[in-house]
């Protein structure tokens, strides 16, 4: 047989194996999506909008949880990504010579793969048990711990990834070094900034295991940080162990919902991307 | 300075070595127009003659191609400092190296005119003449192919000689054509053959400044020309 | 120096003013250390003014570490440091005392690779100059078009000032941060192979802006290419291993240089 036929069909084989590869991890991410799809579906209504949390064996929504998600995430954003995008432009700009920034970007990484369990009970020790009660302040700064170090990531990359010589071209008009960072490397590196912060969201959002110990729930409708926040991992974790129908038809729509926000950030991620090309 | 080594180009180099080579036949042919036109002229060689006046028309093809292998060199290879001289210097002598050609043609063409002439005294004189000549043709062009200043000069320095012989048998035939009126038109045909071996040597000087310049990149003093 | 008077038959040599005679910058031992290596070595070199200097010299022969010492671009970059004096206009440039901005504001610098900024076309060229100087917006408008009209780009941009740069083509880019570069009225430009990245039209367009500039600035070019260094420049040093072998009138030194390594180098007898 002619090498060139070999080669065809050792091509053969492996391009079979590569594509069984992938429809075998394809499937379980359809299986995932449809059941969850199919079993949200049915339980999604306005009422999700407009009713409260309900006690066992009465209908329902999930108000109070969707706004205590969107207001630990929205302060978790505001207290982590400013100091994200700050901590590694450090590390980009000023950090490649000095050994503190070597350090820091280690522990970084540490930070980034830490459970997000272990992060909780750190916020736990640190506000909870002080306070002697839940909140959602300590849910967002758990939150916020969590994206601190994607955002610091993503930042100190973006950054890394314009050219030196857009920097040199800057320092040879006679710039100085904060206007260079402020006015141009940002510009330069918005889309893949924003694109890391939009990222981390949809990391955040989704995490339960921290917030078990931070915010805890409440069942009922509250806009107060500094009491347990309603939030709709923990509902979904609760309302799936239980007994209950009608609270399980509410876990899975908060199930839907919460992998629906996080497929629309990603697609609006892409869109970004996909503009900044251009 | 010293030797240069060698391009990187090895076509480079090779085209330069083409060039060299094309001089040096050249140089050859136009030596042997007027050696053997001599010849022809003291043996009375008619057909030697003839063959001489034909095989000019090798040496106007030669300066041609040399012509055309130095521009493609500028064109294509854009040489400079030395090997740039080298190359205007390679066209410059191909120029003169065929109007020597055609003086070895001039005098072959005056051989049947002076085939029923008796012995002429001036004739061995005239020999050794071309002989010198034609030396200083040859010594120069391998002055050319070496990239030799000093050979160049010292070719200049020889044509005082060549000049020294053309007055001697300028005053020769005078003498000659005065005592014998009826050998006038023998020998005027012999005054215009030492005129041109005399021009022989003066072109092998110009060469001679040709050389001088390609590998020193300075013109010859005129102490130096003497 | 031409003779008004002279009659036509009298032969005037070598009349082409080449260059007028003073120095802009002066390079007086020159040392530059990577960390522990010497990249230049004692270096001393009078840039003439309004002339165009080219430096050639084979890969790192530290042509283009001398461009970045001049405007001290070095000092971004913590281990590498330069030693001894360069002079310009009398001051010298490499004391901690003279300050960076004017270093930079007399010395601009335009690189291989063009480098826009993420911003409008007239944004690029307008961004250094509110640094500088308090100016109006009729006088930045103007100062922009000045120096794109200076740049031989205004043409080609006049309509569409408020469109990205990076719309422009390579060599427009290019030709933007000449603009950009020119808008801060220095009095030197370092042009660091500012046209190896281009095609040869856009390069040929740069080369014939070089030759207007040059009324106007010093110009200093570093280039691979010894063609643009020959058609450029009115004179060239050539750099080998760190030191200046042999700088002299450019016509002098591709049609009979001093030096053996220069003739070897630019009849490509190279290695």
């Amino acid at each position: 047989m002619s090498p060139f036929v070999t080669r065809r069909i050792v091509n053969g084989i492996a391009f079979a194996f590569a594509t069984a590869a992938t429809a075998f991890g394809l499937i379980w991410l359809v299986w995932i999506l449809w059941t969850t799809v199919s079993f949200g579906m049915s339980a999604l209504n306005l009422s999700l909008l407009t009713q409260m949390t309900p006690p066992p064996g009465t209908s329902g929504g999930l108000a109070n949880a969707l706004y205590g998600s969107a207001v630990m995430v929205l302060l978790a954003v505001v207290i982590g990504a400013p100091v994200g995008v700050a901590a590694g432009t450090y590390l980009a700009e000023h950090g490649r010579y000095s050994r503190l920034a070597s350090v820091v970007s280690f522990l970084n990484d540490v930070l980034l793969s830490a459970p997000s369990i272990v992060i909780g009970l750190f916020v736990y020790e640190l506000v909870v048990r002080p306070a002697g009660h839940f909140s959602g302040f300590a849910g967002a700064l758990a939150l916020a711990m969590i994206l601190l170090p994607i955002v610091v990531r993503t930042t100190d990359e973006a950054l890394r990834l314009v050219p030196d010589q857009m920097r040199e071209a800057a320092f040879a008009l006679g710039i100085p070094r904060w206007k260079i960072t402020l006015q141009i490397l940002y510009k330069a590196a918005l889309t893949a900034i924003v694109t890391g912060v939009l990222l981390g969201i949809a990391r955040i959002s989704g995490e339960t295991a921290p917030l078990l110990f931070t915010a805890l729930n409440n069942q009922f409708w509250s806009a107060d940080v500094s009491q347990p926040l309603a939030n709709v991992p923990v509902v979904i974790f609760q309302y799936a162990m239980s007994p209950y129908d009608e609270w399980h038809a509410l876990a899975w729509a908060g199930a839907l919902i919460l992998t629906a926000f996080v497929l629309g950030l990603n697609l609006v991620v892409r869109l970004i991307v996909r503009r900044g090309r251009k | 300075m010293q030797q240069a080594p060698d391009h990187t180009l090895k076509a480079f180099d090779d085209d330069l070595d083409r060039l060299r080579g094309l001089i040096s036949q050249m140089g050859g042919l136009a030596e042997h127009a007027i050696g053997e036109a001599m010849r022809c002229l003291v043996d009375r060689d008619v057909e030697g003659a003839e063959r001489v006046v034909a095989e000019d028309r090798k040496l106007d093809a030669l300066e041609a191609e040399t012509e055309r292998r130095a521009v493609q060199l500028i064109a294509l290879r854009a040489p400079m400092a030395g090997d740039l001289r080298d190359v205007v210097a390679a066209l410059k002598i191909s120029g003169v190296v065929e109007r020597i050609g055609d003086y070895g043609k001039n005098i072959a063409k005056r051989v049947p005119l002076l085939e029923s002439v008796g012995k002429i005294e001036p004739i061995s004189l005239l020999a050794e003449m071309a002989r010198i000549a034609t030396q200083m043709v040859h010594d120069v062009l391998d002055a050319f192919v070496a990239r030799d200043a000093d050979a160049a000069v010292r070719v200049c320095q020889r044509d005082s000689a060549v000049d020294d012989f053309y007055d001697s048998i300028f005053r020769t035939l005078l003498t000659h054509m005065m005592e014998n009126p009826h050998t006038i038109g023998q020998s005027a045909h012999l005054l215009f053959v030492a005129k041109n071996v005399e021009r022989v040597g003066d072109h092998a000087t110009n060469i001679a400044e040709m050389v001088y310049y390609a590998a020193t990149g300075e013109h010859m003093t005129d102490r130096q020309k003497v | 120096m031409m003779n008004e008077t002279a009659s036509p038959l009298q032969i005037v040599p070598n009349a082409e003013p080449v260059t007028s005679g003073r120095t802009q910058v002066a390079i007086r031992d020159l040392d530059f250390f990577y960390g522990k290596s010497r990249a230049l070595k004692s270096v001393n070199l009078d840039v003439p003014a309004n002339a165009v200097t080219a430096v050639i010299g084979p890969s790192g022969c530290g042509k283009s570490t001398l461009l970045r010492t001049i405007n001290r671009i070095y000092e971004i970059y913590p281990d590498q440091r330069a030693e001894g004096e360069i002079l310009i206009d009398g001051r010298n440039v490499l004391d901690r005392r003279y300050a960076l901005s004017d270093v930079r504001r007399k010395v601009g610098m335009v690189f291989q690779k063009p480098t826009p900024f993420a911003s409008s076309i007239r944004n690029n060229v307008a961004f250094a100059l509110s640094y500088y100087e308090k100016l109006s917006k009729t006088e930045i408008a103007d100062r922009v078009e000045d120096a794109l009209r200076q740049a031989a780009l205004w043409d080609e941009v006049k309509d569409k000032l408020n469109a990205s740069a990076l719309s422009l083509s390579g060599g427009q880019q290019q030709r933007l941060c000449i603009a950009r570069t020119i808008a801060v009225r220095p009095e030197i430009l370092l042009l660091d192979e500012a046209t190896s990245a281009l095609d040869p039209i856009s390069t040929a367009k740069i080369e014939e802006l070089i030759h207007e500039l040059r009324e106007r600035f010093t110009i200093v070019i570093v280039t691979h290419n010894m063609q643009q260094a020959a058609r450029v420049s009115q004179r060239t040093a050539f750099f080998h291993l760190g030191e200046l072998v042999e700088f002299d009138k450019t016509s002098r030194i591709f049609t009979n240089p001093a030096q053996d390594r220069t003739r070897d180098y630019i009849t490509g007898r190279y290695g």
